[in-house]
């Protein structure tokens, strides 16, 4: 049977009822506005496109004055509150879960005016403004509350002792999006607000429950101090509380819960050890993943939290299944962005250290998966399908079987390297490092998808984490390859390309750049002309900045490109003499010197070794060399390290003293 | 405070709670890239036989006490070409693994019979026969003891005729980079010894390659 259609009145049509002067019209035009605008961003986007929000927050301050006595019922007045009621609850729904909306109702000069009407005697209006003020402290957008404020303090508690659910509930947004540091978190504590919000936990509502788990969870973050006290006597049970609220009957309340557990243990590892606890953890977030909503979406990221860096928690974790569970949510397709990237993520982390857990993952044939994530349109999606990657991808096992050398991976992620978001671009970059570490002769297949030249390309990228990633990956790609590949790289990259990335004003851009000489002229002996390439500037960039090393890692590196170009014949022993000998810096000392005073052992050990090839016995100028070395102090210096601490330092030591000894110095 | 094992001191126990690293040192004569060639001692009770071996360090995880590479044959008699095969070490590290192996059909005897032949390992036996040098601080000592066991054939079928069945005892020397070795296989001829030296590509002196995983 057909029905009669009711037709809503156009944005354009309410926004003019806004501005009538009868009391009901306006009242029924927020009001209509309201209904329209819940849960829909197409709807929140046109109205505030038409200036909505300023008419909305003009009503509200035209009428903050209107309403001063909670039992004054004559028929104004009851207007008046609808109006601030309608609103209230207008503004409140323009900012929730929408920071466009936020940032209108924050510009058109709203929030001091609802914070005031916190204080309103009227119970309506105050639930109301406290919801509106609930939502827009949802989001980051919100301004900073000042708890180390004494009157802001006192009136945080105040909120926080409300009967009243959204105002209590207010407190605790207040808290969860504006406690940042440690200063704060104890200002906190020492006002009491832990009691308070424990005491909500145990029996507060639903919705004061949940607030105040997100609450506990920002003053702990990261502050054992604060935990050790909460956990402590002085509050009774706490712990046991929360972890009660982990197997809450509500999704939300069990994530919430779960977080604040993480949080307790990430930042003091001491508690919630039982290993029972751990397994539960890992069991609540796995179900979660099942909710379709927004606690679906946030449990992968949870569960990642949770497991990050910890061995013992991803072997529990891969007993429970959570591989084959996460990727079952994958090979479900169409997932929300947020949930996709989670699930990606808590993948990685699943696969970061165990190789136990990257069998499995490889097990499942995942690849295709993986290659499908690459291009996804989200751009959190494409990176987090690189971090996956880059975690799998350090299976030694499986990269010198070169099991992921191959198109359907190669391609996506080559381009990749040109995409318009820096962190995909470096995530991609990472996961390639890890790739082109390929001990099979199938490194030629990464040349001929173009990726080799890209990499040259991004080593002159403005962005420094750009050009060090590539410059990552191109050291790794160069690493045992062949002489026809490497030469492929110099070739492209160039000697004045390379040393001027040597000097590059970036610390960790030298180190790259410095790793990448070091692996291009190992191998062949001829491989060593390539500093010499243009004059020598790559032998001289490589002096200069060991002269000025800002980091033990550029000396390192330096010293081990040096010590490879002295393993070579009579000219390239003299060349790297030369060097030693003309860099000197302050109180005209070598850096020789000063690395091997280094309190960096592996700094040490690179030094003595390049010592080691300069006075190699069977090499006729060693007797020169060492002659010098022993005028430079640099001898002795490797005398006084005969009994150093490190066994690698030592032994190296040794041989030179040994070598030296073969020609006759004792 | 525990005791180092030093190469001119007796084995320590390590006492009481040990805070520091017992781990064998890290060397750089064994990382990544560093290449070893030698022979295998094949000899049987019928005939003299010995194969030239090359050997390559593709992984190293000191963490995991792991580290993987390969292993080629040169000339091996049943095969055309060189037989290049992936292994994956365990580094006996006190930590990750002991000097019994608990698996590939090794008993503690086996263990201490192969464990023994090598004369660096002397010291250590005492103790080892108590709990399998749990308890020892390997991280002065200047050799390092291992198991390498050949996972996959790279370049050739399985139906090649060769077996990668049995593991190597292994006893790396970090003063010089020497590695002994000896094929336990319950099933081929006993005690085949491997002996590799560092080797350099033709260079007078040593290079060092690496790389780094993301």
């Amino acid at each position: 049977m057909p029905s009669a259609t009711v037709n809503k009145p156009r944005p354009s049509e309410l926004l003019s009822r806004l501005t009538s002067a009868e009391p009901e019209v306006k009242v029924r035009a927020l009001r209509e506005v309201k209904n329209q605008i819940i849960g829909n961003r197409t709807k929140k986007l046109s109205f505030l496109k038409l200036g909505a929000v300023p008419a909305v927050a003009g009503i509200l301050a035209d009428s903050i004055d209107d309403v001063t006595d909670n039992n004054n019922c004559n028929n104004d007045s009851n207007n008046a509150i609808n109006i601030l009621v309608q609103s209230a609850a207008a503004l409140g729904s323009f900012a929730c879960g929408f920071d466009a909306g936020v940032q209108a109702v924050l510009d058109a000069g709203a929030f001091p005016n609802l914070l005031r009407l916190l204080a309103n005697p009227n119970e309506k209006v105050v639930d109301a403004v406290a919801r509106a003020l609930r939502m827009i402290y949802q989001s980051k957008l919100a301004p900073k509350y000042d708890f180390l404020q004494q009157k802001n303090m006192e009136f945080l508690i105040s909120l926080l002792n409300s009967e009243k659910e959204n105002v209590s509930g207010l407190g605790a947004s207040i808290i969860t999006r504006s406690c940042e540091t440690n200063l704060e978190q104890k200002a906190l504590f020492d006002a009491g607000i832990l009691r308070k919000l424990n005491s909500l936990l145990e029996g507060g509502s639903l919705s004061q429950r949940d607030a105040s788990l997100e609450s506990l969870a920002t003053i702990f973050r990261n502050n054992p101090e604060v935990i050790s006290k909460f956990a402590g006597p002085e509050i009774g049970r706490p712990l046991s509380s929360i972890i009660d609220l982990a197997k809450d009957r509500y999704p939300r309340t069990r994530l919430l819960a779960c977080m604040c557990l993480i949080v307790i243990r990430n930042a003091s590892p001491h508690f919630l050890q039982d290993i029972g606890i751990k397994t539960k953890l890992i069991h609540i977030l796995l179900e979660l993943l099942d909710d379709p909503g927004q606690v679906g979406d946030e449990a992968p990221f949870a569960f990642s939290s949770l497991i990050a860096q910890k061995e013992d928690l991803q072997k529990l974790a891969l007993e429970a299944n959570a591989i084959d569970k996460l990727h079952h949510h994958i090979k479900k397709g169409s997932l929300h962005p947020r949930r996709y990237e989670g699930i990606l993520l808590a993948l990685a982390d699943m696969c970061s250290k165990l190789e136990s857990c990257r069998s499995k993952f490889l097990s499942l044939q995942v690849l295709n998966l993986l290659a499908d994530a690459l291009t996804d349109y989200n751009a959190g999606v494409r990176a987090a399908a690189c971090i996956c990657l880059k975690s799998v991808t350090r299976s030694i096992k499986n990269l010198s079987a070169g099991y992921f050398m191959n198109e359907t991976i190669v391609i996506p992620l080559v381009q990749l390297f040109l995409d318009p978001s820096t962190s995909v671009q470096v995530a991609a970059l990472g996961a390639t490092s890890n790739i082109v570490v390929d001990f099979t002769t199938r490194k030629s297949i990464f040349v001929q998808c173009g990726g080799m030249k890209q990499l040259v390309q991004l080593a002159k990228s403005m962005e420094s984490s750009v050009r060090s990633n590539a410059l990552w990956a191109l050291k790794n790609f160069v690493f045992q390859a062949d002489n026809r590949l490497k030469e492929g790289v110099f070739s492209e990259l160039t000697a004045s390309l390379l040393s001027s990335l040597i000097r590059d004003p970036e610390p960790s851009v030298q180190e790259q750049a410095l790793a990448l000489v070091r692996n291009l002229v190992d191998g062949c002996i001829n491989l060593i002309e390539f500093v010499f390439a243009e004059d020598g500037l790559i032998l001289g960039a490589i002096g200069r900045q060991l002269q000025c090393a800002s980091t033990a890692e550029i000396g390192i590196q330096g010293m081990y490109a040096l010590c490879n170009v002295a393993s070579g014949n009579e000219f390239h022993k003299e060349a790297v003499m030369q060097l030693l000998f003309t860099q000197m810096g302050d109180k005209n000392q070598s850096f020789v010197i000063k690395f091997l005073q280094s309190n960096d052992s592996r700094l040490c050990t690179a030094t003595v070794w390049t010592i080691v090839n300069l006075t190699c016995p069977s090499s006729p100028g060693a007797p020169g060399r060492l002659e010098k070395l022993r005028n430079a102090g640099i001898v002795s210096q490797i005398k006084n390290m005969v009994n150093d601490p490190c066994v690698d330092v030592k032994l190296r030591v040794r041989t030179v003293l040994g070598q030296s000894m073969a020609f006759g110095d004792n | 405070m525990p005791v180092r094992v030093t190469e001119s001191s007796t084995p320590s126990q390590v006492s009481g709670t040990n805070s520091g690293d017992t781990s064998p040192p890290a060397c750089t004569l064994l990382s990544v890239g560093q290449t070893f060639s030698g022979t295998q001692n094949v000899s049987s009770l019928q005939k003299e036989e010995a194969w030239r071996v090359n050997v390559r360090i593709q992984g190293c995880d000191l963490e995991h006490g792991y580290l993987c590479g390969t292993m080629e044959a040169l000339n091996v008699p049943m095969a055309d070409t060189p037989v290049v095969t992936f292994w994956e070490g365990e580094i006996v590290d006190t930590k990750n693994y002991t000097f019994y192996t608990g698996k590939w059909e090794a008993s503690p005897e086996d263990d201490k019979r192969h464990w023994t032949k090598f004369p660096s390992f002397s010291p250590l036996l005492s103790q080892v026969e108590v709990d399998g040098g749990k308890s020892l601080d390997l991280s002065n000592y200047p050799y390092i003891f291992m198991r390498w066991k050949e996972q996959y054939f790279v370049n050739v079928g399985t139906d090649c005729g060769l077996t990668i069945a049995g593991f190597y005892y292994v006893c790396f020397s970090c003063s010089d980079g020497s590695i002994s070795g000896f094929y336990y296989d319950p099933n081929s001829s006993p005690f085949q010894k491997l002996e590799l030296k560092s080797t350099n590509e033709g260079r007078s002196g040593y290079s060092f390659s690496s790389y780094e995983l993301q």
